[in-house]
C-alpha cells in the first residue's frame, strides 16, 4: 500500500505504524516513549502527527504516530500548525515537571517554542513516566520496577520502595531512560542501582568490568549460551574471535 | 507507617483458598477480600497474593497503589466516609471535613492515634438525593448539617 | 425449581398470578440506598412484624401455591425514586405514597391503613407550594411527566426475587429474542435507535452489528456499571432494585452476537448493588436462565460479577477490561476498537447498565414502541439523577427532549429556598454546566453536545447563586487530577497545571492573560490527550468560561467570589438588621469563631473564621452575607 507523508508517497506494509514507516523512511518524527524493541503504549504523545484521507471529507485528526496502524491512501503530516501546537503544549508540560532536563529542552527548543508558561515542579526529578524502564525490565524477565499509584503522583519504584528483590543490575533501565533520570553508580568493581550494591565480573582477559554477579547468574540460569560466555568482555571477544580467525587463515 | 499489627497468615492463606491458583485475573479481587478481611493490605499479604496468583511482585504493587480501595497503611476501627461527590460538595460537604478536621483532629486519609478513627473521603456513594452523605463503617448518615457528625459519629 | 424452557417460563408466570390473584393490597417499601439510609429495613422488619400482630394474612415472598387467603403481600423494591423524603412506602392498589416513614409510625399504617382501610394524613407527602397533603405518586408533581422504561421494575419488583420480576413479565422478552435470528434481534435495536447509556451516545444496535461482524473464535458480553460520575447514581439504583433486567438484556445482547461469556463491572463504592446482581446471577444459575442451554434453546451464557477497585478511569471500556484482567486500569489507545479486540483481544460488547436495561422493553413492546417517545434522533427516555439546590431530589426518567426547565421547576420543584437558579450540571466530570438561558433546551444527547455540555450518564446537578461557577470548575478539576491514570502527559500534567491555575484565581492572584492560558491549554488537552478521560477533562473548565465568564472576571479583576465560596476571597460578617439572635449559627461554626447571646446580634470574629460558610448554610434569616 502507499501513503503520503509530507506530501511524499512511501510504500507501507499493512501492520505497520506511522512511525515505523517514518523511521525506515528517515523521516525525523520526535519520540520519548517509544523503543523499537519494547511494545508500544502511547504516553508522552510528542509523536504527534497529522493525519486524513481524500475519502474522508476534509475530516483531519491528531493522532500518535507509534500506535497508528498506517492504511491505504493515508495522508500525514508530521509538523503542521496543530501537530506544533500539540507537541508544543507537551513539551511545556513536561518542561515544567522536569525543569531540569536537557533533553526535553532541546526538544522543545527543536518544535519551536520555548515558552515556560506553566508552574514549575523542581523536586529534581527528571521522571516523565514514559514507562521504558518498566518495560525493558519486564522484558529481561525480572520485573523489579513499576509504576506506583497514579495520577500525578504517580512514581516509577520497586515494589515496596524497597531496594528490589529481583534486579540483577543489568542496567537496561537506565540506558533506555531518555531523560537520564535513573541513577546508576558505576566503580571498576562494583555498581550501584536502585539503592543495591552488585558486584561486577571482572572479564577473564582484560580484567574490565563485564556485567553484575547477579546478572551472570540469571543470565547463565535463563538463557542457552555457554558459562564463559559472559566472563569476557565484548572487545576480548572480538579479540578471541580475530585471533582465531588468524589461526583459521594460516 | 503505624506500627502494624502481626499479620495473621493464616487469615491470608484462608482467602487465597477462594481463589483458583495461579489466575491471574483474580487479583484486584482477591486484593479486596483480603483487605476486607484485615481492613488494610500489609505487605506479607500482598506478596503472598502475588506468589500464589503467579502474578510478579511489581505488577501486584501497581494494582494495590492504584485503586482507591486499597490501603497499605493500618486504619482505625471505625472508617468515616465522608462523600465529596458533586451533589455533596454543593451541598456542604467540605464543612463536614472541617467539623471532622476540628472534633477528630485528622483530616482525609488520616487516622486517629488511638486508631478509633479513620477519616476518608469519597467520590459520590449513591445517596445523592441526601446529600451530605457521611458513613461510618456501614451505617450511611444522611442530610449532614454543620457542626454535627463528631457527636453523630462519637454516639455510635 | 429450573426453568427449562419458554413453556415452563409461562407455566411459573401463570402459576404466579394465579397466586397473586387474591392478594389484595400490595406493601412496598423502598429500599434503595437513599431510603435503606434512612432506615427501611428497620421499618419493612416492623410493617411485617406489626402485620402479623395484627392478625393481617401477610406474604413476604411470591408463592406458586399462595397458603393464606386474601394475603396482604409486603415486599422490599428498589429505588422509588423520591429518596429525599423516603423511607417510602407504597400501598396498591390505592396508590398511597406514605412518605418519611420511622419506625413508630408503621403501627399507625398497619392499623389505620392495612387493617382500616383508611389514610394516615399525616405520612403524605406535603406539598411545599400550597402545603396540601397530596395522596399518591398520581398526585405528587416529582412523578408527574415521568416516563419509566429502564426504571420501570425499578421500585415496583421485589428486588431479590427472581419470582416477582417472572411475575411482572421478566424474561418474556428474552423467550421472544430467541425464538428470533440473532440478526433479527441486532436490526430490531438498530430500528429502536437505542443510543448507548453510558455517556457518549454510540448507537447500541451498530455496535453490537460490528462485534458480530469482527473477527475472533470468541465473544464477550460486559456490562459497565462503573458509574464513576460523582454525583449520579441511576445504574446504581437499576443494579440494586430490577437486577434481572440487566441480566436479561445482556442474554439477549449474547445470543445476538454470539457470545458465551458476560461480565459485570461494578463499582466498588456500591456494595448493595454487588450483593444483589451476584444473588440474581446465582438465582438464574440455579433456574437455567444462566448457563447451557438457556430456555431450551442452543444459547450457552455465564456471567461473573467484578468488583471495581475505586478508579474512576475504569469506567472507560479499555480501562475496564484490563480491571477485570486483573491490571492497572491504564487505557490503551482505541485505534482498533473493543468491538474488535477487546477483552482478551477478543471482540466484545461493552455497553452501559441502563442501555442493558432498555434492551427487554424494546424487544418486547417493538422498536416502534420505543421510537415513538424521546426525540428523532435520541428515541426513548432517560434516567437522571437530579440533584443539587433543587427543591425535590431523587431518580427520574424522562422522555428524551423534555426541557432542561420542567426538570428542574417542574418536577424538581425549583430552587431550595426560592433563591435564583444559576446552572445545571450535565454530565458529570466530563461535562458542562449550562445556564439560565439554556432552560428551554430540550434534553437530548445532541442538544446538549451542541450546547457545550453532554449527556453523560445522567447526573443532573442544579445550582443556585450560591454555587461558585470557578469552584464548581476547580472542583472537578481536583476530582480529575486524582482519577487521572497518571499514564499519558496531557492528562497527568496538564490537568494538573489547568487546576494550579484555577487555585490562583479562586484565592484572588489571577490575572487576566490566566483565562486565555486556561482556555489554550484546555483546547490542548482536549486533542492530545489518550483516552476519553483526558479528553473530556477540561470541559467543566470550559464551558463554564464560556457561559459564566463575568464570574471568572470577578474573581481576576475584582478579587472577589460573587458566590461567596471561595474561601481566600470571602468575608463572613453579620447583618445585624437581619438577625435575630438565634444561636443557630453560634453552634454549626467548626472553629467557635461566632460570639452572642441569645435575641442579640451575633459577630464572627474574623480571625477565627475559617470561612468554610457553615454559618451561612444554617441561617434562616439569610443574616450572613458576604462581600
Ligand atoms: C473516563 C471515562 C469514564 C467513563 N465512565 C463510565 C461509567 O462510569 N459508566 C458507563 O457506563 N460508561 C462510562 N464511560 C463510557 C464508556 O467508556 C463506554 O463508552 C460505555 O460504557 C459504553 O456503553 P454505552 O454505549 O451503552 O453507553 C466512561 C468513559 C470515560 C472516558
Ligand atoms: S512515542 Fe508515541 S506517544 Fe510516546
Ligand atoms: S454526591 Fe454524595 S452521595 Fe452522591
Amino acid at each position: 500500500m502507499y501513503i503520503y507523508i509530507d506530501g511524499k508517497k512511501i510504500s507501507a506494509k499493512d501492520g505497520e505504524s506511522i512511525l515505523e514507516v517514518a523511521n525506515r523512511n528517515e523521516i525525523y518524527i520526535p519520540t520519548l516513549c517509544h523503543h523499537e524493541a519494547l511494545d508500544d503504549v502511547g504516553a508522552c504523545r510528542v509523536c504527534m502527527v497529522e493525519i486524513t484521507h481524500k475519502d474522508w471529507g476534509g475530516w483531519r485528526n491528531l493522532v500518535t504516530a507509534c500506535l497508528y496502524p498506517v492504511e491505504e491512501g493515508l495522508v500525514i503530516s508530521t509538523s503542521s500548525e496543530a501537530v506544533r501546537r500539540s507537541r508544543g503544549t507537551t513539551l511545556d508540560l513536561l518542561m515544567a515537571r522536569c525543569p531540569t532536563s536537557d533533553v526535553i529542552r532541546w526538544m522543545a527548543e527543536e518544535n519551536g517554542e520555548i515558552s515556560v508558561r506553566y508552574e514549575q515542579i523542581d523536586d529534581g526529578s527528571k521522571c516523565i513516566m514514559c514507562s521504558l524502564c518498566v518495560r525493558a525490565c519486564e522484558r529481561m524477565g525480572c520485573n523489579a520496577i513499576g509504576t506506583v499509584g497514579r495520577g500525578h503522583d504517580k512514581k516509577i519504584a520497586p515494589p515496596f520502595f524497597e531496594n528490589p528483590e529481583n534486579c540483577i543490575g543489568c542496567g537496561a533501565c537506565a540506558a533506555i531512560c531518555p531523560t537520564g533520570h535513573i541513577e546508576v553508580n558505576d566503580t571498576r568493581t562494583t555498581r550501584e542501582i536502585w539503592d543495591k550494591k552488585f558486584n561486577f565480573v571482572a572479564c577473564e582477559g582484560c580484567g574490565e568490568p563485564v556485567l553484575t554477579e547477579e546478572y551472570r547468574d540469571y543470565a547463565i540460569a535463563n538463557r542457552d549460551l555457554p558459562a564463559d560466555y559472559y566472563t569476557t568482555c565484548s572487545a576480548c571477544k572480538k579479540k578471541k574471535l580475530a585471533s582465531h580467525f588468524d589461526k583459521v587463515g594460516s | 507507617m503505624n506500627a502494624a499489627p502481626a499479620v495473621d497468615m493464616k487469615q491470608v492463606g484462608a482467602v487465597l483458598a477462594r481463589f483458583e491458583k495461579g489466575e491471574r485475573s483474580h487479583l484486584v479481587h482477591l486484593l479486596q477480600d483480603l483487605q476486607s478481611e484485615i481492613h488494610y493490605l500489609p505487605g506479607e499479604a500482598i506478596r503472598a497474593a502475588a506468589e500464589y496468583l503467579d502474578v510478579p511482585l511489581n505488577s501486584a504493587f501497581s494494582v494495590a497503589t492504584f485503586y482507591k480501595a486499597f490501603s497499605l497503611v493500618p486504619r482505625g476501627e471505625t472508617i468515616v466516609k465522608v462523600c465529596l461527590g458533586t451533589s455533596c460538595h454543593i451541598r456542604g460537604a467540605p464543612v463536614v471535613v472541617e467539623d471532622l478536621r476540628i472534633g477528630l483532629g485528622v483530616g482525609p486519609g488520616e487516622t486517629t492515634p488511638d486508631m478509633k478513627y479513620t477519616v476518608e473521603v469519597v467520590n459520590c456513594v449513591g445517596a445523592c438525593a441526601l446529600a451530605p452523605v457521611v458513613i461510618a463503617n456501614t451505617r450511611y448518615i444522611a442530610d449532614v448539617k454543620p457542626g454535627t457528625i463528631v457527636k453523630i459519629i462519637e454516639e455510635g | 425449581m429450573g426453568i427449562a424452557n419458554r413453556k415452563e417460563l409461562e407455566a411459573r408466570r401463570k402459576a404466579l398470578h394465579k397466586a397473586n390473584e387474591n392478594v389484595k393490597t400490595h406493601v412496598r417499601v423502598c429500599s434503595g440506598t437513599g431510603c435503606a439510609a434512612l432506615g427501611a429495613f428497620e421499618v419493612y422488619d416492623a410493617l411485617v412484624k406489626e402485620s402479623k400482630k395484627a392478625g393481617l394474612p401477610v406474604q413476604v415472598e411470591l408463592e406458586p401455591c399462595g397458603k393464606e387467603k386474601d394475603p396482604l403481600f409486603v415486599s422490599l423494591t428498589g429505588c422509588q425514586g423520591f429518596c429525599q423524603i423516603g423511607p417510602l412506602v407504597h400501598i396498591l392498589p390505592d396508590d398511597i405514597l406514605y412518605t418519611g416513614v420511622k419506625v413508630s409510625a408503621v403501627k399507625d399504617i398497619v392499623e389505620k391503613t392495612l387493617a382500616g382501610g383508611q389514610v394516615v394524613e399525616k405520612l403524605l407527602y406535603k406539598n411545599p407550594e400550597d402545603k396540601k397533603r397530596l395522596k399518591g405518586r398520581a398526585d405528587i408533581p416529582f412523578y408527574k411527566g415521568q416516563e419509566l422504561v429502564a426504571l420501570e421494575g425499578c421500585g415496583s419488583v421485589a428486588a431479590d426475587s427472581l419470582d416477582s420480576y417472572v411475575a411482572s413479565g421478566g424474561f418474556s422478552s428474552l423467550a421472544k429474542a430467541l425464538k428470533m435470528d440473532p440478526d433479527q434481534v441486532i436490526s430490531e435495536v438498530e430500528k429502536s435507535g437505542l443510543r448507548g447509556r453510558g455517556g457518549g451516545g454510540f448507537p447500541t444496535g451498530r455496535k453490537w452489528r460490528s462485534c458480530v461482524s469482527a473477527e475472533g473464535d470468541e465473544r464477550f458480553v460486559i456490562c459497565n456499571g462503573d458509574e464513576g460520575d460523582p454525583g449520579a447514581f441511576m445504574d446504581c439504583c437499576i443494579m440494586e432494585g430490577d437486577p434481572y433486567r440487566v441480566i436479561e438484556g445482556m442474554i439477549i445482547c449474547a445470543h445476538a452476537v454470539g457470545s458465551s461469556t458476560g461480565f459485570i463491572y461494578v463499582r466498588h463504592e456500591y456494595p448493595r448493588a454487588v450483593e444483589r446482581l451476584s444473588l440474581a446471577v446465582k438465582t438464574c444459575e440455579e433456574n437455567g436462565l444462566l448457563g447451557k442451554k438457556i430456555l431450551g434453546s442452543d444459547l450457552d451464557f455465564d456471567i461473573s460479577v467484578a468488583r471495581g477497585g475505586g478508579a474512576f478511569v475504569c469506567g472507560e471500556s479499555t480501562a475496564l477490561m484490563r480491571s477485570i484482567e486483573g491490571s492497572v486500569g491504564e487505557p490503551r489507545a482505541k485505534y482498533v476498537r473493543s468491538v474488535q479486540r477487546g477483552f482478551r483481544d477478543k471482540p466484545t460488547v461493552l455497553n452501559n447498565v441502563e442501555t442493558f436495561a432498555c434492551v427487554p422493553s424494546i424487544i418486547n413492546e417493538g422498536s416502534d414502541w420505543f421510537t415513538s417517545r424521546g426525540t428523532e434522533k435520541s428515541p426513548g427516555t432517560k434516567a437522571f439523577c437530579l440533584v443539587g439546590k433543587v427543591v425535590n431530589t431523587g431518580l427520574i426518567e424522562v422522555p428524551m427532549g423534555t426541557s432542561l426547565r420542567d426538570v428542574v421547576f417542574g418536577m424538581g420543584g425549583g430552587i431550595i429556598d426560592g433563591r435564583p437558579f444559576k446552572a445545571v450540571q450535565t454530565g458529570g466530570p466530563s461535562g458542562g454546566c449550562l445556564g439560565e438561558d439554556h432552560l428551554d433546551l430540550p434534553v437530548d444527547f445532541d442538544a446538549l453536545a451542541k450546547a457545550g455540555s453532554m449527556m453523560g450518564s445522567g447526573g443532573m446537578i442544579v445550582m443556585d447563586d450560591r454555587t461558585c461557577m470557578v469552584d464548581v470548575a476547580k472542583y472537578f478539576l481536583k476530582f480529575l487530577m486524582e482519577e487521572s491514570c497518571g499514564k499519558c502527559v496531557p492528562c497527568r500534567e496538564g490537568v494538573y497545571q489547568l487546576h494550579a491555575m484555577l487555585d490562583k484565581l479562586s484565592r484572588g492572584e489571577g490575572e487576566p492573560q490566566d483565562l486565555e492560558k486556561i482556555q489554550r491549554l484546555g483546547k490542548e488537552i482536549q486533542v492530545s490527550s489518550l483516552c476519553g478521560l483526558g479528553k473530556s477533562a477540561p470541559n467543566p473548565v470550559l464551558s463554564t468560561l464560556k457561559n459564566f465568564r463575568e464570574e471568572y472576571e470577578a474573581h481576576v479583576n475584582d478579587k472577589r467570589c460573587p458566590a461567596g465560596v471561595c474561601r481566600d476571597i470571602t468575608t463572613f460578617t453579620i447583618d445585624p438588621d437581619k438577625c435575630t439572635g438565634c444561636l443557630v449559627c453560634k453552634k454549626a461554626c467548626p472553629p467557635d469563631a461566632i460570639s452572642g447571646e441569645k435575641k442579640q446580634v451575633h459577630i464572627i470574629d474574623q480571625d477565627k473564621c475559617t470561612q468554610c460558610g457553615a454559618c451561612r448554610l444554617v441561617c434562616k434569616f439569610d443574616a450572613v452575607v458576604t462581600n
